[in-house]
């Protein structure tokens, strides 16, 4: 792993004397999910702007790709198109009166020709989902999807690193499982990801690398239940503890779990209970008789083939991961039971016996596969994942 | 959502017209109410207008009718002062008040007429650019007519951010209503005096926050506009000539017409 952004002995303090940061080191790798966690005031926002050189440090410095940022303009020019930034508040982010021209404006500033501004426009827009409301004022959109048009702004400059600032907060729960879905895709597409958050259940479940801060310095830095396992350190930066390392600590406590790894999703959670309940190993636990998970690939069938997949394998449950996924799903009237978290809802299931079918592109088809293989592997049940792909003749096959 | 012109530029049923044609159509229609001496020509653009935005354009005729009342009340008032005040000719009426002649002339009443009529002939025809003509589309036509980048681009800004303050300044007064700030005449001052003032600084931070988001995206200087993608259909073209033929010959024949 190759370091991406680093910062040494990082120090900030704002105009009035106000210390905002303290000898901040860390090193940030390549194609992470990182989360930046932390009570108000802990730091965490302008830690971010220092990553793109919105703010210069007072002391101590920033790399990037082992490189220290210099503050004149072409230097700042290029980092910030390597790191780009979504704000907490969009209607910040979002200052050109259409879509369209609100997603172009990074592009045009770095002086593409109109009609490669065009082409990165449209593929950011769709990406993100929102392909046709290129005309449309931001103040005639939603909250979710005046994140999505501002996360759009920064894909149109191909960044290497997205910073995003309480990406969640004030979008109701489906919307932001929808856009951490989205950060999970950009995830497996190589981006590196840093995130800030209150939400520690978010934190907790998403983030390969979790950051606690507090008081502009960094308390404590690993992996999520490395972190979030400890009570004392989560008291101490003011946050609480997610609600499923709560329930397990309850459950030890009762002897009902053994205490030892905190389980990361209600998957693991839920295998954890059958493997106390039953008292043995987890092979036994594995049901007889599992349901099957089919993964389709959007790219490669259409709406047709899909239905008639539906009809012959009786999925009872279908899930889309990605934008492209379930743009096709909601044009060909394929009503989805999940659309966030939809691997590990398919295998939990799975484990009760029902079929379901995944609908994905790209190179999310081959995570779903792997990570339903892992699942197996680790817990012993036998869930069988079948790709579903067109024969030449256009029918479907398994 | 607000009752806003905006929302129903960007949802009437003539939205996708070349901008150009609309904005010719309603500028013409303006320069001919203001140039004729008679009131005739005047309100007939304004039941036109009026029936082009209601019929064509769909806009409820609810919405536009209250709309209408805004520019009628005013001309209502300015007219009576004029027809009181104004000229000479046969006296059609006049009262006794405290001793004073309170009259109404010929001369007066006419041009309190031609008052009303043309600003409703005018307000028809802007109304009808303002509801059926986008913003944006607007500032493309703007840019094709030479006008120089940095005005566009900052009316382009001062568009966007309207929105903005008119959600926060609305936030702002609900929260002054719900702790009974507008009870009273002293209260509705002091509260409108505050909402003012809290709205300048927030605009101020609105600013540098604006300008931090243009650097993290590499401002260089440029906000591009969309391109224009209407075609104008020749049909069109002499559908809004003909009306305006239509306007200027009412007005050429009824020059010499008065009311009274």
């Amino acid at each position: 792993m190759t370091t991406i952004l680093e910062t040494r002995d990082l120090g900030y303090s704002y105009g009035d004397g106000t210390v905002a940061l303290q000898g901040v080191s860390i090193c940030l790798e390549e194609g992470k999910k990182v989360a930046l966690v932390g009570p108000n005031g802990a730091g965490k926002s302008t830690l971010m702007l220092t990553f793109n050189g919105i703010l210069q440090p007072k002391s101590g410095g920033v790399l990037f790709r082992g490189q220290p940022l210099n503050y004149d303009a072409s230097s700042l020019r290029s980092i910030r198109r390597a790191v780009g930034m979504v704000f907490q508040n969009s209607d910040d982010q979002l200052f050109a009166p259409t879509v369209y021209q609100d997603v172009a404006f990074g592009p045009t500033n770095l002086g593409y020709p109109v009609e490669k501004v065009k082409r990165y426009v449209t593929y950011a827009l769709a990406y993100v989902g929102l392909s046709g409301y290129e005309r449309r004022p931001p103040h005639h959109l939603s909250g979710g999807e005046k994140k999505r048009v501002a996360i759009a702004g920064i894909l149109a400059m191909e960044p290497e690193v997205i910073i995003l600032d309480e990406p969640t907060s004030n979008l109701d729960p489906a919307s932001s499982e929808e856009i951490m879905e989205m950060l999970e895709e950009l995830s497996l597409g190589g981006k590196t990801l840093i995130i800030s958050t209150h939400d520690v259940d978010l934190a907790y479940r998403w983030a390969d690398d979790v950051i606690l801060m507090k008081d502009g310095g960094v308390l404590h830095r690993g992996t999520g239940p490395e972190v979030f396992g400890n009570s004392e350190l989560i008291k101490e930066a003011r946050l609480k503890l997610p609600v499923i390392v709560d329930l397990y600590q309850e459950l030890a406590g009762r002897g009902l779990a053994d205490g030892s790894k905190p389980p990361r999703n209600i998957l693991e959670l839920c295998d954890i209970l059958g493997q106390e309940r039953k008292g043995s190993s987890p092979s036994v636990t594995a049901p007889s008789n599992p349901g099957k998970i089919y993964i389709c690939n959007v790219d490669e069938t259409n709406a047709q083939q899909i239905l008639a997949v539906l009809d012959k394998t009786q999925a009872s449950c279908k899930g889309a991961m990605g934008t492209s996924a379930k743009v096709m799903a909601q044009e060909s009237g394929i009503a989805l039971d999940f659309t966030y978290g939809v691997i590990d809802k398919c295998i939990l299931k799975a484990l009760i016996g029902k079929s379901s079918l995944i609908l994905t592109s790209g190179g999310m088809v081959d995570h779903a596969a792997s990570r339903i293989e892992d699942y197996c592997r680790e817990s012993g049940a036998r869930i069988e994942a079948v790709r579903l792909s067109a024969d030449a003749n256009g029918r479907p096959i398994a | 959502m607000h009752d806003l012109l905006d929302d129903y530029a960007q949802s009437n049923a003539l939205r996708d017209i070349d901008p150009r044609l609309k904005l010719i159509l309603g500028l013409g229609a303006i320069i001919f109410c203001v140039s004729s001496i008679s009131p005739v020509a005047p309100l007939f653009v304004a039941v036109s207008m009026g029936l082009i935005t209601v019929i064509l354009a769909k806009i409820p005729s609810s919405f536009y009718s209250k709309l209408l009342l805004i520019p009628i009340s005013f001309a209502l008032l300015s007219a009576a002062v004029v027809a009181f005040m104004h000229g000479n000719g046969s006296p059609l009426f006049s009262v006794n008040i405290f001793g004073f002649d309170l009259g109404m002339r010929e001369d007066g009443a006419n041009l309190a007429l031609l008052l009303i009529s043309r600003t409703l002939g005018g307000m028809c025809s802007l109304f009808f650019i303002a509801l059926t003509t986008p913003m944006i589309e607007i500032f493309a036509v703007l840019k094709s007519l030479r006008i120089p980048g940095s005005v566009i681009e900052l009316s382009m800004m001062i568009y966007r951010y309207i929105f903005v303050f008119l959600d926060q300044a609305a936030m702002i007064h609900s929260a002054q209503v719900m702790r009974l700030g507008d009870s009273g005449m002293k209260n509705s001052l002091s509260s409108f005096a505050m909402l003012s003032g809290v709205l300048f600084l927030r605009s101020w931070e609105q600013g540098e926050r604006l300008v931090v988001a243009m650097d993290a995206r590499c401002y260089d200087g440029k906000l591009d506009l969309m391109e224009q993608s209407s075609k104008t259909e020749p049909g069109l073209i002499l559908a809004a000539a003909a009306y305006l033929a239509v306007v200027a010959s009412v007005a050429v024949l009824t020059r010499d017409v008065q009311l009274l």
